[in-house]
């Protein structure tokens, strides 16, 4: 037997397991886990490398003579080999279920104790400029009510996403010109939803507004659980031309 | 009874081995989770190489705005090649400076043009210059997407006003235009600055001459009053005449068309000819040399500028954030978000005809990549990034910022919705 060969049931595979094999209680004693989850014969290790290295001495002792010398060795106590001659399989069994969940049980701390991955920061809420439209729709019936001189308009109001928005000023940038809204503000609308609003605008006095501005805006004063801001909404061309129309209508009955 | 004993043993030795083997896969399978995170490679896919061209002036007067085009527009190549968007394809920057100049400019594209491996260029900063650009890309089917450029007449041809009529189906740009930013300028000058009195100024360029014109024109519907107007060399940076024009005229604002080198000294000598009044310009005037060209009399100045405050778009903090990280020396200045986007939008364009292609580049790819350009949509830094009919963005935002303390803060935001 030279340990050179395939390894067989017999003497070879006998010398190469002299470790834990044939002494699965011997204590611990190394304190890392990793260690502790690694072969524990040294000589089973350095075979593995050289296999032409000297076999240690007592390979040549017989199985038995050594199982007789291991059992007498073995300290009494709980984990030793019952009185009664329990199958050493049964034991082998026991000592490798333990050592898995020993090992198991040591993965487990070591992964406890690995820096928890910080959760990421919820994002901000995004400002509500960002996330609000107000956008034309067209002329609208002037509610009734409202003095000589009015007219109004139908806008779409729409929140693309976020915390719900809420409307709490609406206004228009000319002297003139007096601006109200139905529903009145403030209202609020949620994110993924749009509400038709309809301003109606009073010429107070018709040389105080443009008579053909390009790009009108509204100010629409917005607020969410982020910000509070003033947005100009410039509507386009569309509404530029209805409100030159209506102040072409509204002041053409008075000398200006 | 020997026999019997060797069976077990080998029973025990191949229990405890695969227990052991077991205990190994498990110690490897806890292991390699972290070792899996950060094995990300920063480098891009290798395969094909896409030049993406940058044009700005990246020398003179102009430089601070150019490079921060630059770079910006090389922070998202970067990005890309990080991230290995784009499988297969590996991204790479070439700028050209265009020294401000048309000529320059067009010399560039024609470089682009040559160089096959240019898929799309990103600028460039001066409507000029793009006037002097646009054919050539075009005829080539080269993609260009200006973050900076706001010439209606680029888009929408030189009857905009009248009859919008595309002009180059490879132009793009993600910065919005004059005739949105001159009307805007003028509404708040009249109704929130309650300026009724303005004297206009411009350099005589296409983006001077353009946003000073579509000022005059929405300030005189409202009802302002244009008391004078002067054209200016921008090569000098003497305009004592022109200040002494302005403090007799009687202004109560001056309006200036063009950019800052000259806006700076200008709005100087208009307030150390005595008119104690604000000068107001486009995003040609938005950055930070301006107040220091102008120095302390600049206080209450004002600049329109394309676009949300930075501050106030939560997409932006990522790459204000990469920007700082990757060192560049100069700032991102007033483009570099756009800048950004507009070289994301080239990458993203390459994506699509590469995915369309089962992963690879077509032979006609500049053709396919400016295709897919006008279809292209993503949330970029500035928001939306898309482009209509004409190739202008959609996103259309506009801030009016003044001067305090030095530097513009911003005042007032507006969304165009029309």
């Amino acid at each position: 037997m030279s340990g050179i060969g395939p390894v067989e049931p017999g003497e070879g595979t006998r010398a190469r397991h002299t470790g834990p094999p044939e002494d699965p209680y011997a204590p611990y004693d190394s304190a890392t886990p990793d260690d502790q989850c690694a072969p524990r014969d040294p000589h089973s290790a350095h075979h593995a490398r050289h296999p032409l290295a000297p076999a240690p001495p007592f390979r040549h002792r017989s199985p038995a003579a050594r199982l007789h010398a291991r059992l007498r060795a073995r300290p009494r106590g709980l984990l030793r080999t019952r009185p009664g001659g329990r199958p050493r399989r049964t034991l082998l069994t026991a000592a490798v279920l333990a050592a898995l969940l020993t090992c198991g049980g040591l993965l487990y701390a070591a992964r406890e104790q690995r820096p928890p991955h910080p959760a990421p920061p919820l994002p901000a809420p995004p400002y509500p400029s960002q996330v609000v439209d107000v956008s034309y729709l067209d002329p609208a019936a002037t509610p009734p009510g409202a003095p000589p001189g009015s007219f109004s308009f139908a806008l779409l109001v729409s929140v693309e996403s976020g915390p719900p928005v809420t409307v709490t000023a609406l206004d228009q940038p000319y002297a003139g010109l007096s601006l109200t809204s139905a529903p009145r503000p403030p209202f609020r609308t949620a994110a993924g939803t749009a509400r038709k609003i309809v301003i109606t605008m009073h010429v107070m006095e018709c040389g105080k507004v443009p008579e053909n501005a390009g790009l009108p805006f509204l100010d629409v004063t917005l607020r969410n659980i982020r910000a509070m801001e003033v947005q100009s909404f410039i509507l386009g061309s569309r509404y530029a031309h209805a409100l030159s129309e209506a102040l072409q209508v509204a002041c053409g009955n008075v000398s200006r | 009874m020997q026999g019997k004993g060797l069976t077990v043993r080998q029973r025990s030795l191949i229990a405890i081995t695969a227990a052991l083997a077991a205990g190994a896969l498990t110690l490897t399978a806890c292991g390699s989770r972290d070792g899996d995170k950060d094995s990300g490679s920063g480098d891009g896919g290798g395969g094909t190489t896409v030049t993406i061209g940058v044009d700005a002036p990246l020398t003179g007067d102009l430089s601070a705005l150019g490079l921060g085009i630059k770079n910006s527009a090389d922070l998202a190549v970067k990005t890309a090649n990080k991230k290995n968007y784009v499988k297969g394809v590996t991204f790479k920057l070439e700028a050209r400076d265009d020294q401000a100049q048309p000529s320059s400019g067009q010399q560039n594209a024609v470089t682009f043009v040559s160089d096959k491996s240019v898929l799309g260029v990103v600028g460039p900063l001066n409507s000029s210059v793009a006037e002097s650009m646009q054919k050539v890309f075009d005829d080539a089917k080269l993609v260009e997407v200006s973050p900076a450029n706001t010439g209606p007449s680029l888009t929408q041809g030189p009857d905009w006003r009248t009859k919008k009529v595309r002009q180059h189906p490879s132009y793009f740009r993600t910065a919005t235009t004059d005739a949105i930013q001159g009307p805007f300028a003028a509404q708040y000058v009249y109704n929130d600055a309650k300026k009724k009195k303005v004297f206009v100024i411009d350099d005589k360029k296409t983006y001077g001459a353009g946003l000073a014109g579509t000022f005059t024109e929405e300030f005189k519907k409202l009802g302002g009053q244009v008391v004078g107007t002067e054209h200016i060399n921008p090569d000098t940076k003497d305009f004592s005449a022109v200040a002494t024009k302005v403090k007799n005229s009687g202004a109560d604002v001056v309006y200036y068309g063009g950019e800052y080198p000259q806006a700076g000294p200008l709005s100087k000598q208009i307030k150390a000819a005595g008119a104690k009044i604000p000068l107001v310009g486009g995003d040609g005037i938005n950055d930070a040399t301006y107040a220091k060209l102008a120095g302390p009399s600049a206080a209450g100045d004002l600049a329109t500028s394309v676009g949300a405050p930075v501050e106030k778009l939560d997409s932006a903090k990522q790459f204000v954030s990469d920007y700082k990280a990757a060192g560049y020396k100069e700032e991102y200045a007033a483009y570099g978000g756009y800048s950004y986007d507009s070289a994301w939008a080239i990458i993203e364009a390459v994506k699509k005809v590469v995915d369309d292609n089962g992963g690879k580049l077509p032979d006609d790819a500049r053709a396919k990549v400016t295709e897919a350009m006008a279809k292209v949509s993503f949330d970029g830094v500035t928001g939306k990034v898309s482009f209509d009919e004409f190739g202008d963005a959609t996103n259309k935002q506009l801030t009016v910022y003044k001067v305090d303390n030095g530097a513009f803060v911003p005042v007032k935001s507006g969304t165009f919705t029309g």
